[in-house]
C-alpha cells in the first residue's frame, strides 16, 4: 500500500448543461440563467450555486446541483434554442469524483498530466484533459480537487483512483 | 587497511558501524551501509565477477557508475529483478545477486567452452550461418543463449508509480554543474526539479579530491543541497536517473527508491519550460588485447573505489592513459596505499602538470600496453614503445586505463539538439543554438572543474532569462583542476581478435575490420553488423572508440564517420516504473453500462465488445451450452421478443445553420430532404472513399439532428467530424456534442415488441401507420421520459428505447416485467450476431474491413448520384472507374449444413494454395435456416452468386455453395410491421 493521506469519493452527479455557440449568441438566449462568462479558457465562475465553465472555443458547461436540473432546462428550453446555439443536457454523461485530503496532488499527479501547480492552475481553473487515459474534466475542490470523466468509465476510474491512493 | 586488506581502514563514503550481510555468486559477504555491490566486492577481493555475453570470458569490474559494461546482476528474494550494473546497486542487508551470463556460477561456467570456438563466431556469424533449412529452427536456441537475466518469477511486494510533473527548468545530473545550475535557477524562483541517478549527489566530486572555495569540495556539494532542500521551488530527486528526454521537453524519469517504502519505483514525466543536461562524461577504455581482463578498470574507476569507497581495486598498479586525468587518479591510488609500478602514457612528450599531479610515480612516456597476462585474475601487463621496439612485463594485479572523456551528450542529443567532433578534447559536444534543451558542465566538454561551475551558472541564467526570470547576482566559488588534454589513440598497434571495444557485447577490433572488409562502412551499418554499443550500456565506453578505430582504418577523422542515433533509455529502467499502476484490473480501460451490474447478476458472459464497453455475449442458463444459449435467444427474437442493452450505441447531437447541409457532406446520402421525426441509414466514407462508419440519423428539427455510429467507431466518428468542421469548414455552423452516455437504450426487438411497449405504458401512439419504420417519437415509456425509435439490427420489428441512464435500470425492470408475459428474453451480443448476419445487414469489423466501399457490399443505392459531392465521392468513382476486379459481399451457405467455417477464413480458387480470392466475414448457426451459413467479401462476388466457392483451412478444404447475402425477409416485411 503506498498509503497517500486522501480521500477518493464519488460525487453525485450534477446537473450539466452543454452550451455551444458564440459568448453573445448564448448570452441572449440564456439570459440570467447564466453566472457571467468567465474571462478566460480553463476557467469557469460561480453564482447562485451555479459554475460557468469555459472548456473550449464556443464551448462552455453549466453546472449546478441536480436538484436544479428541471428548472434550468425549462430555463434554457433546449428543443427551442435557436440554431446559432446548442444547448444539451448532459448530467449523467459525467460522473464526478473528489479527490481531498494533504496528498490529493501526489494522487493527481498519478492520475493526469495537468499541471495542478497552484500558479498555474488557480482556484477558479477548470479544464478537460486526460485522466489514466480517458478525457477528463479537472476542477479544483474543497481541500482538493474534482475530476470528472464519462459515466462509463466510472468504475475504472474509481478503481485506478483507488490504487492509486493505495 | 581493513582485515582482508582490499579495505582502507578509514576514509570514504561509507557507514563502517552498518555492516551489510550479502551473498554473491553463491558465496557469502559483508560490505557496509555506503557501498554499492561493486564495492563492496572489491573489498571482499572478489575480481571474477562476470562472464561476457557471447564468449564467456571471465570479467570483473571495469566502472564505477552507469558506464559499467562488464557485471551485471539480477537479484534474488525480494529484490528480484534483472540486469542490474553493479556499480549502480546500492548494497543491503541480506541481499543476494548472481551474475547474469553465467552458470551455475562465474567461476565455474559452462559456457567458457565459447572462448574456444571464438574464432569460428566473430561478428555476423548468425547471420551467415543460421539461414538453412529456417531461422526459426535455430532461432529459440539463439535467443535463450542471448538472454540476459529472467524476468522474475513472482510480482513483487509492492507497487510501481508513474506520475507527471512540471517545471519551468529540469536539470539532470547533481554534479557540479547541475548544482550550480539549480543552485541560480532555484535562487531565482523557478520550479525546478533536479534529478540525479547517483545514490547521493555531487557526481565527479564523491570520487575525487578537490577543493572548492578553499574547501573540500564535497563541504560545498553539503551545503548546495541543504540550500536546495530549502527551497520550496525546487524538488531534488536523487538516485532517479533521467533516462529520455524526448519532443517538446518531455523528460522521463525513474526514480529508483522512493521515500514512501511502499513504492518499489517511480517513474516521473516532467514536461519542462527548459532542460539542463548535466550528466556529465564517461571515461573511455584503451583498446589492446586483453583489456577485458578482471583486474582492468577504469582509471576514473579506481580512483572513485580508492576515495569515495575506501576500497584498494589492486595492490599493485599500472596506469594506461593517453590523457592528463589519470595522473590524479594514480596519485591518489598511491595515497590509498596502492603500489604504482608505471604510468604508461602513449603521448610523448608528457605534460608537465600532469606529471607534477603525480610526482614520484614513474611514467613510461610514448608507450603502450600491448597486451595483458593472467587468466581469471590480471597478473602483469606487456609494455612496448608506441613506436616500436622491445616489450618488457610489468607485474601488476590492476591496470588502470584512460582512453579520454566522452561528454555524455545522450540526453541532449535525444533532444534533438546537433552535436559535433571536437579535435581539442578528442570527443563529440553540443553544437546546437541555444535553445529549450542545453548541456552544461563536462557534458557540454568544460572538463576541468571551474569551468563547468561557470557553465552550469551560466545554462541556468540563459534558461532563466529565456522564462523571463531575473537571474540573481552571485559570485562563483573559485576552484582549481588539473587542466585536461589528450591525444587520441583509438587502438593499439596489434590490437585484434581479443581487443574488446564493446565490452558489453564481445566486440572486437577484428570483429569491426571484418565489417569495413565486408562494405559495412556507414557507422550505423557497423553498429547493426556487430552490435557494438547496442548492450543495455548502450556503448557507455565503448562507442566513441568504436567511431575512433573506424575512423583511423578508413583514414577519416572521427567527426566524418559520425555518430549513431542517440536513444532512450540512457540507463536501463524498470518495465514496472514504466507501466505504474496501469496494470491488472486497470492495465486498460473499461467501460460499464447501466446495467452492467444486472447483467453479471443474471450470470450473463460479459467481455468487451468495441470501444472498451463490457457487454453481454451470452445468457447461459443452468447447463445450457454456448451454441444451444445464443440459439436460445436468436429464436426468441424471431419468434417472440428479446431485449437488447444498446447502452453502448455512438450518439451525436448535431446542432446548427448547417447541420444538415453537414449530414449530406460526410454521408454518401441524402440527409438535407428528411422530414423532422423522421431517420435515415446512411454510410459514412473516408476520404479514400471507405466505409469509415453506419448508422442511422434522424431528424429533430429543421436544424438539428441526433446520429447514431457504431459502437466501436463513435469516438474516431466524433474525431473525423470535428476535424472536418475544424479545418475544412470552419466556416460552417455545426456544432456537434457527444451524447452517447447522456442517451442509454434498451432495445426490444421481435414480433411481439411493440406488445410488450404497450404493456410497459407509453403516450407514444405505437401503431404502425402513426410511428412507422424509421421515425422517432418523444413521449414517455413505463412512465420515464423517453425517446423512441423505430429502427432494426435484427431484421425484426423493433424498437430502440432512449432514456437517460439514471433511468435505465428502472425502464429495463418495467419491460421485464411488461414483457414475461410475452416471454421477454435479455440477448447478448452473439445473437445480435446471428440475427444480423441472417438479415444480411452489415458489421463493422466484419464485412467493413477498411477496405471495401458500398459497391462492395451491394449498397450502390446509399450513393447519392444527384449529390455534387461528399466525402469520398471522388475516390470512388476514380476507383470504379479502373474497372478492376473487386471483393465483393456474398452469402454461402456450406455443403456441408453442420459444417462451421472460422471467420476470418481465406478463400482460394478452388481452394487451392494460391492467393486468396477473399475471405468468411461471418458464420453462424441460422436459426431460420436450422444450419451454419455465412458472409464472405469474394472477388467478383456477385457475378458468382450460384455456383461455388472453397474455404482454404489447415485441415482441409471446405466447399460453400454462393448466395445472396440475404437470408431472412429480404424484403424487409417484418422490419416494417
Amino acid at each position: 500500500m503506498t498509503g497517500y493521506d486522501v480521500a477518493i469519493e464519488s460525487l453525485p452527479m450534477q446537473a450539466v448543461i452543454d452550451l455551444k455557440g458564440e459568448a453573445a449568441a448564448l448570452a441572449g438566449w440564456c439570459g440570467d440563467v447564466l453566472p457571467q462568462f468567465p474571462a478566460r479558457p480553463n476557467s469557469l465562475t460561480r453564482a447562485s450555486g451555479r459554475a460557468l465553465l469555459h472548456i473550449g472555443p464556443g464551448h462552455w458547461l453549466l453546472c449546478a446541483d441536480l436538484a436544479d436540473e428541471d428548472s434550468l432546462i425549462a430555463a434554457l428550453r433546449p428543443d427551442a434554442a435557436p440554431p446559432q446555439v446548442s444547448v444539451v443536457p448532459v448530467s449523467d454523461s459525467l460522473a464526478h469524483f473528489a479527490v481531498t485530503g494533504p496528498d490529493a496532488a501526489e494522487v493527481m499527479a498519478v492520475a493526469t498530466p495537468l499541471d495542478l501547480h497552484p500558479t498555474v492552475f488557480a482556484e477558479d481553473a477548470a479544464s478537460f484533459t486526460e485522466a489514466f487515459g480517458l478525457r477528463a474534466l479537472v476542477r479544483r475542490h474543497p481541500g482538493g480537487f474534482a475530476l470528472s470523466v464519462d459515466r462509463s468509465f466510472a468504475p475504472m476510474i474509481l478503481q485506478a483512483l483507488s490504487l492509486s491512493a493505495g | 587497511m581493513g582485515g582482508n586488506g582490499w579495505r582502507l581502514a578509514e576514509g570514504g563514503r561509507i557507514d563502517r558501524s552498518r555492516p551489510l550481510r550479502f551473498r554473491f555468486d553463491g558465496r557469502d559477504h559483508v560490505g557496509f551501509h555506503g557501498d554499492t555491490l561493486a564495492s563492496a566486492l572489491l573489498a571482499n577481493g572478489v575480481r571474477l565477477s562476470a562472464r561476457s555475453f557471447k564468449y564467456h570470458r571471465p570479467r570483473g569490474i571495469m566502472g564505477a557508475g552507469v558506464e559499467e559494461p562488464a557485471t551485471l546482476v539480477h537479484l534474488a528474494g525480494e529484490l528480484a529483478s534483472g540486469n542490474r550494473p553493479a556499480t549502480t546497486l546500492r548494497l543491503s542487508d541480506g541481499l543476494e545477486a548472481w551474475p547474469v551470463n553465467a552458470w551455475p556460477s562465474a567461476r565455474l561456467d559452462i559456457g567458457a567452452v565459447n572462448q574456444m570456438i571464438a574464432r569460428l563466431i566473430p561478428a555476423g556469424f548468425y547471420y551467415k550461418t543460421f539461414k538453412w533449412p529456417d531461422w526459426h529452427l535455430y532461432e529459440p536456441a539463439i535467443r535463450r543463449a542471448a538472454g540476459l537475466a529472467p524476468a522474475p518469477a513472482t510480482p513483487p511486494d509492492g507497487a510501481w508509480e508513474a506520475r507527471h510533473a512540471h517545471a519551468d527548468i529540469l536539470i539532470a545530473g547533481a554534479g557540479p554543474a547541475g548544482l550550480m545550475a539549480a543552485l541560480v535557477a532555484g535562487r531565482a524562483g523557478a520550479r525546478v526539479i533536479l534529478a540525479d541517478e547517483g545514490i547521493e549527489a555531487g557526481g565527479s566530486l564523491l570520487t575525487r579530491r578537490l577543493s572548492i572555495a578553499g574547501a573540500p569540495a564535497l563541504d560545498w556539494v553539503t551545503a548546495a543541497v541543504a540550500e536546495l532542500a530549502a527551497l520550496p521551488n525546487v524538488m531534488h530527486l536523487q538516485d532517479a536517473a533521467v533516462w529520455a528526454c524526448r519532443e517538446h521537453n518531455l523528460v522521463m524519469v525513474e526514480e529508483r527508491a522512493p521515500s514512501r517504502p511502499a513504492i518499489l519505483g517511480r517513474s516521473w514525466r516532467v514536461r519542462a519550460g527548459r532542460v539542463i543536461t548535466a550528466t556529465g562524461a564517461i571515461e573511455r577504455l584503451m583498446v589492446f588485447e586483453g583489456n577485458d581482463q578482471p583486474g582492468v578498470m577504469l582509471a576514473s574507476a579506481a580512483q572513485a573505489y580508492v576515495n569515495r569507497w575506501a576500497v584498494r581495486p589492486g595492490r599493485r598498479a599500472v596506469v594506461f592513459t593517453n590523457n592528463d586525468s589519470a595522473y590524479a587518479a594514480a596519485a591518489d591510488l598511491a595515497r590509498a596505499g596502492v603500489e604504482v609500478a608505471a604510468i604508461v602514457d602513449s603521448r610523448d612528450p608528457v605534460p608537465e602538470h600532469a606529471r607534477a599531479a603525480s610526482a614520484g610515480l614513474p611514467v613510461l612516456a610514448g608507450h603502450v600496453v600491448r597486451s595483458t597476462q593472467g587468466g581469471r585474475a590480471l597478473r602483469a601487463v606487456t609494455v612496448a614503445p608506441l613506436a616500436g621496439g622491445g616489450a618488457r612485463r610489468i607485474d601488476c594485479d590492476l591496470l588502470a586505463v584512460s582512453g579520454g572523456w566522452s561528454p555524455a551528450v545522450h540526453l541532449y542529443s535525444q533532444s534533438r539538439a546537433p552535436i559535433a567532433w571536437d579535435d581539442r578534447l578528442a570527443a563529440f559536444l553540443p553544437a546546437g543554438p541555444a535553445g529549450p534543451v542545453a548541456a552544461a558542465g563536462a557534458a557540454d566538454g568544460a572538463l576541468e572543474l571551474g569551468v563547468a561551475l561557470a557553465d552550469g551558472a551560466a545554462k541556468a541564467r540563459a534558461a532563466l532569462a529565456d522564462l523571463g526570470f531575473a537571474p540573481p547576482d552571485a559570485a562563483l566559488p573559485e576552484a582549481e583542476d588539473l587542466p585536461y588534454g589528450i591525444t587520441p589513440l583509438w587502438t593499439v598497434p596489434g590490437a585484434g581478435a581479443k581487443a574488446f571495444l564493446d565490452i558489453q557485447n564481445d566486440v572486437t577490433v577484428a570483429d569491426i575490420e571484418l565489417a569495413l572488409r565486408e562494405g559495412y562502412s556507414s557507422i550505423e551499418h557497423v553498429k547493426r553488423y556487430t552490435t557494438g554499443g547496442m548492450g543495455l550500456d548502450q556503448g557507455k565506453t565503448g562507442n566513441v572508440n568504436i567511431i575512433g578505430a573506424v575512423a583511423e582504418r578508413l583514414g577519416k577523422t572521427p567527426g566524418e564517420v559520425g555518430v549513431t542515433t542517440f536513444r532512450p533509455p540512457w540507463t536501463p529502467v524498470e518495465f514496472g516504473a514504466i507501466a505504474g499502476r496501469r496494470s491488472g484490473p486497470v492495465v486498460l480501460p473499461y467501460r460499464h453500462t447501466p446495467l452492467t451490474d444486472w447483467h453479471m447478476d443474471q450470470g450473463a458472459v460479459i467481455y468487451e465488445a468495441g470501444a472498451r464497453w463490457r457487454r453481454p455475449g451470452y445468457y447461459p442458463r443452468l447447463g445450457e451450452a454456448f451454441q444451444d444459449t445464443v440459439n436460445r435467444e436468436a429464436r426468441t427474437v424471431r419468434e417472440g421478443v428479446g431485449i437488447y442493452d444498446g447502452a453502448p450505441l455512438g450518439k451525436y447531437e448535431i446542432k446548427g445553420r448547417d447541420a444538415a447541409r453537414f449530414l449530406d457532406w460526410i454521408y454518401t446520402n441524402v440527409f438535407s430532404s428528411l422530414t423532422v421525426g423522421n431517420g435515415r441509414y446512411g454510410l459514412m466514407l473516408t476520404d479514400d472513399g471507405l466505409i469509415l462508419d453506419d448508422g442511422v440519423s434522424f431528424r429533430l428539427a429543421e436544424d438539428r439532428f441526433v446520429m447514431s455510429t457504431s459502437t466501436g467507431n463513435a469516438d474516431a466518428v466524433g474525431q473525423h467530424m470535428e476535424k472536418l468542421l475544424q479545418i475544412e469548414r470552419p466556416d460552417w455552423q455545426v456544432m456537434i456534442t457527444n451524447v452517447t452516455s447522456q442517451w442509454a437504450n434498451a432495445t426490444i426487438c421481435g414480433p411481439k415488441a411493440r406488445a410488450v411497449l404497450q404493456a410497459m405504458g407509453t403516450d407514444i401512439d405505437m401503431s404502425p401507420a402513426a410511428f412507422p419504420f424509421m421515425s422517432v417519437r418523444d413521449g414517455r415509456v413505463a412512465g420515464l421520459p423517453a425517446r423512441v425509435a423505430r429502427v432494426s439490427f435484427t431484421g425484426e420489428l423493433s424498437f430502440e428505447v432512449n432514456v437517460r441512464p439514471r433511468d435505465l435500470p428502472a425502464l429495463w425492470a418495467a419491460a421485464m416485467t411488461a414483457g414475461a408475459p410475452f416471454g421477454i428474453t435479455p440477448i447478448g451480443s452473439e445473437a445480435n450476431h446471428v440475427l444480423r448476419v441472417e438479415k444480411g445487414f452489415l458489421s463493422l469489423g466484419h464485412e467493413v474491413d477498411g477496405t471495401a466501399d458500398p459497391h462492395d457490399l451491394g449498397m450502390s443505392w446509399v450513393m447519392a448520384a444527384a449529390k455534387p459531392d461528399f466525402i469520398g465521392k471522388r475516390s470512388v468513382d476514380l476507383r470504379r472507374a479502373s474497372g478492376r476486379p473487386r471483393r465483393e459481399l456474398v452469402g454461402f451457405r456450406p455443403l456441408d449444413p453442420d459444417r462451421q467455417v472460422p471467420e476470418g477464413a481465406p478463400l482460394t480458387p478452388g481452394g487451392r494454395t494460391e492467393a486468396t480470392e477473399g475471405f468468411v466475414t461471418a458464420c453462424v448457426w441460422s436459426v431460420v435456416e436450422g444450419r451454419w451459413l455465412g458472409l464472405a467479401l469474394l472477388q467478383d462476388g456477385r457475378a458468382r452468386i450460384g455456383t461455388r466457392a472453397h474455404v482454404r483451412l489447415p485441415g482441409g478444404v471446405i466447399e460453400v455453395e454462393l448466395c445472396p447475402p440475404v437470408f431472412h425477409d429480404p424484403k424487409g416485411e417484418r422490419l416494417r410491421s
